[in-house]
């Protein structure tokens, strides 16, 4: 049946999914530094990890974009890490950066 | 089309989804988003253009709104959707005369974006095929460096009804990769309309050096039973204010062709005002397939197209252009004048703060 090759694809996704959720358990220790600080003090090595990523990738396909307001930013952010397929590491960061 | 197939075709589709969401969502309790404390707003954006166009000598007056709303529903579902209105005016007597036209309503997609994990994101709905990334990622007016279509984008490209797993993976210190795998059911319904496709893009990504390379396959799972390809490169290097783009396609029976474009910023030239300029050129070229005229939407004659633009980014979202470019065929031989502004909106739906 010509569905067959769609359901392939799928079981491929699902199995990526379920490996993915063992890795990240696994990776998690050494997944990059979450910065868990009281809201108002600023983590600098984010920021700069933030800036960095931002500058890589926020200017590839569109005039990176000036800063919105936080809440703003985490929607479009967020919408860019499903377009542009940005890494996970890529999103948290670039969002402290454009958020603090 | 029988409805009844499409809506097989769809619920299955819909069950995958559901059981890979629901199996999914296990798996992101142990995934740490602490570092995203703000909440996300829902946001109505989108872009305006107005680009009237001169081809061999008939204007076209096009304009377009294109809103795109975003909503976040949990912690890690996205709901995403964007429709486009184009209006399309000409002269009623070719040359002279009032414009008349006709108003284009499209959804381009509407889709609910689950992020699984650090691998994988999966999309339900209608979406954007990705094959090359032209559709994806450039096609916005308020993106594009040169206003028109490439020639080879009416290959494998529009919008899909399905399923699509996608994903961007560090794979080493200046190594991402990125894919999406889909596929998606044939369907007549109005606004909806889709082709029975199975299709994954690939790509490597240097972030130091900016340059991404990427390969796609679509194959058709109904009628002439197509197969795709496509390639497509960007490099974008740090230190000089240049973008590098170029796509190819190829299906056999349909025709093959590439684009190669270049845009140089200014941002120090001594004229200040200049510094927000950007100078486009692109070429391409386009060979017909085995059956002429079997996609509707390519050129009907192999044909040569190279283009300049000069793009000049104004505050709060505004781009003002100007191009010129030339056509070369069998047919005959012609000239594309555009001139235009273009605009991105952002509107918060809710509390900013
Ligand atoms: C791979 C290409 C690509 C990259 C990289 C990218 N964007 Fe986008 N961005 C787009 C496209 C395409 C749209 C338009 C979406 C539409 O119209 O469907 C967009 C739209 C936006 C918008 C308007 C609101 C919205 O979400 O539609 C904002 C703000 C934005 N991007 C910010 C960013 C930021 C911040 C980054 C860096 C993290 C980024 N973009 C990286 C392609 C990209």
């Amino acid at each position: 049946m010509k569905i067959r090759s769609g359901f392939i694809c799928g079981l491929m996704g699902m199995a990526l999914l379920a490996g993915g959720k063992l890795a990240s358990s696994a990776a998690k220790s050494s997944v990059v530094s979450q910065p868990s600080l009281p809201p108002q003090e600023v983590d600098l090595r984010s920021m700069i990890e933030g800036e960095k990523r931002y500058r890589i990738n926020c200017g590839r396909c569109h005039q990176p974009p000036h800063r919105f307001s936080p809440r703003e930013m985490a929607m479009a952010v967020r919408h860019m890490r499903v377009r542009a397929m940005l890494t996970e590491e890529d999103m948290k960061f670039v969002i402290y950066y454009l958020t603090h | 089309m029988s409805f009844s197939l499409f809506s097989r075709r769809f619920l299955a589709s819909v069950c995958l989804a559901m059981s890979a969401l629901s199996h999914a969502q296990e798996g992101t309790q142990t995934a740490s988003y602490s570092v995203n404390d703000s909440q996300p707003v829902p946001l109505l954006s989108g872009g305006l253009a107005f680009v009237p166009t001169w081809e061999a000598g008939t204007p076209t007056l096009v304009s377009i709104i294109s809103p795109v709303l975003l909503a976040p529903l949990g912690k890690d579902l996205v709901f995403e959707s964007r429709a486009e209105f184009e209006g399309d005016f000409q002269p009623r007597n070719g040359t002279a005369g009032d414009f008349t036209g006709a108003v284009q309503k499209t959804l381009d997609y509407m889709q609910l974006d689950y992020i699984g994990n650090r691998y994988v994101t999966i999309s339900a709905g209608r979406f954007l095929t990705p094959f090359n990334v032209f559709n994806e990622r450039l096609y916005p007016n308020w993106i594009r460096n040169t206003q028109s279509d490439p020639l080879i984008f009416p290959l494998g490209t529009g919008s899909d009804d399905g399923l699509m797993f996608r994903g961007g993976i560090s794979a080493g210190k200046n190594l991402n990769l990125n894919y999406t795998a889909y596929f998606s059911s044939l369907s007549g319904i109005d606004h909806f309309e889709s082709e029975r496709h199975v299709g994954a893009r690939i790509a490597a990504f240097l972030p130091r050096e900016r340059l991404e390379i990427g390969a796609s396959l679509q194959h058709q799972l109904q009628q002439q039973h197509l197969n795709r390809l496509g390639w497509h490169l960007v490099w974008q290097p740090m230190r000089v204010p240049l973008e590098l783009r170029a796509e190819g396609a190829f299906s056999g029976p349909e025709g093959s062709g590439l684009w190669l474009e270049g845009a140089y910023r200014l941002p120090n030239a001594r004229f200040a005002p200049l510094r927000r300029a950007q100078v486009v050129a692109r070429t391409q070229a386009f060979q017909t397939g085995s059956i002429v005229g079997l996609n509707r939407d390519l050129p009907v004659s192999d044909t040569k197209r190279t283009e300049f633009t000069f793009n000049y980014f104004l505050k709060d979202g505004w781009k003002a252009l100007a191009g010129y470019g030339r056509t070369f065929t069998a047919l005959g031989n012609s000239n594309i004048w555009t001139v235009g502004m273009t605009y991105r909106f952002l509107l918060p739906l809710g509390s900013r703060q």
